[in-house]
């Protein structure tokens, strides 16, 4: 490299980023969490030891953070606005599940738990719907 | 920043920048929620209005709605997701403006000014 080129080059870079998504979703992510919600509240109701209901309260809020997570980027990554089409009520169904998931983190009745799971799976039969497994698993090999 | 600005040009920034430069001008900056160095194109300035589906958004004193070029469909084409920019990290302060990028002087071919649009 001559000395006016080495002189020349820019010594900073500069970057116009994208995001870099791997490309992988499934709702079955969010629903083996929400089901972890449903099993502890079991688990919650029939142990009166205090110690094991405190921890189980626990472990309940950290799974149904990892609900939210997973369903916040299904929502902003996976689903595009021209999935609207197929499924008009998406927006909505995020909207009232994520909400579900606050319930679930404050609640210890099964039945919001179990609320949580089916929103979840409407979401599963939108993210079908719109060929969510076709276009972002990487198939399974069978034995 | 396809088509304006390809990987690998070599460009002139001018640090003197006290303000945010016009809409339309191409921008480097520090990303808010990064502190990466970034360039972007300023969509709209203090003051200005953002637009969105439902209603929009009014610009601080010292503040910058910055873009990209490329739209989602053409960063897909290239194996990206969304470009990077406002849309993502909000308005961006002026304390986080490094200068505003006025020349490309390699590759050769295309040596001249960055255009405002």
């Amino acid at each position: 490299m001559s000395r006016l080129t080495r002189w020349l080059t820019p010594s900073t870079v500069v970057r116009a980023h994208c995001d870099l998504p791997c490309g992988v979703y499934d709702p079955e992510q969010a629903r083996i969490e929400a089901e972890s919600c449903y099993k502890i509240i079991e688990k919650y109701q029939a142990n009166s030891d205090a110690t094991f209901r405190t921890r189980a309260i626990a472990i309940k809020e950290e799974r149904a953070e990892l609900v939210k997570h997973h369903l916040d980027v299904l929502w902003h990554d996976y689903f595009k606005p021209e999935h609207l089409e197929k499924v008009p009520k998406l927006h909505d169904m995020f909207w009232n599940a994520t909400k579900q998931v606050s319930k679930v983190k404050a609640s210890t009745d099964l039945a919001d738990a179990k609320k949580l799971l089916e929103q979840i799976d409407e979401i599963d039969a939108a993210w079908k719907a719109t060929g969510g497994a076709e276009k972002t698993r990487v198939v399974k090999q069978t034995a | 920043m396809r088509p304006a600005i390809e990987p690998g040009d070599w460009l002139l920034v001018d640090p003197r920048v006290r303000r945010w430069p016009a809409p339309g001008s191409v921008v480097v900056f520090r990303e808010p929620d990064t502190d990466e160095l970034a360039i972007k194109r300023v969509a709209a300035g203090p003051g200005e209005r953002v637009s969105f589906a439902e209603g929009y958004l009014v610009l601080g004193e010292d503040e910058a709605w910055l873009t990209a070029d490329a739209d989602s469909a053409v960063t897909a084409e290239l194996g990206f997701g969304d470009p990077r920019d406002s849309r993502n990290y909000g308005p961006v302060p002026l304390e986080l403006l490094v200068g505003r990028a006025w020349f490309r002087y390699a590759p050769l071919a295309r040596l001249g000014p960055l255009r405002r649009r």
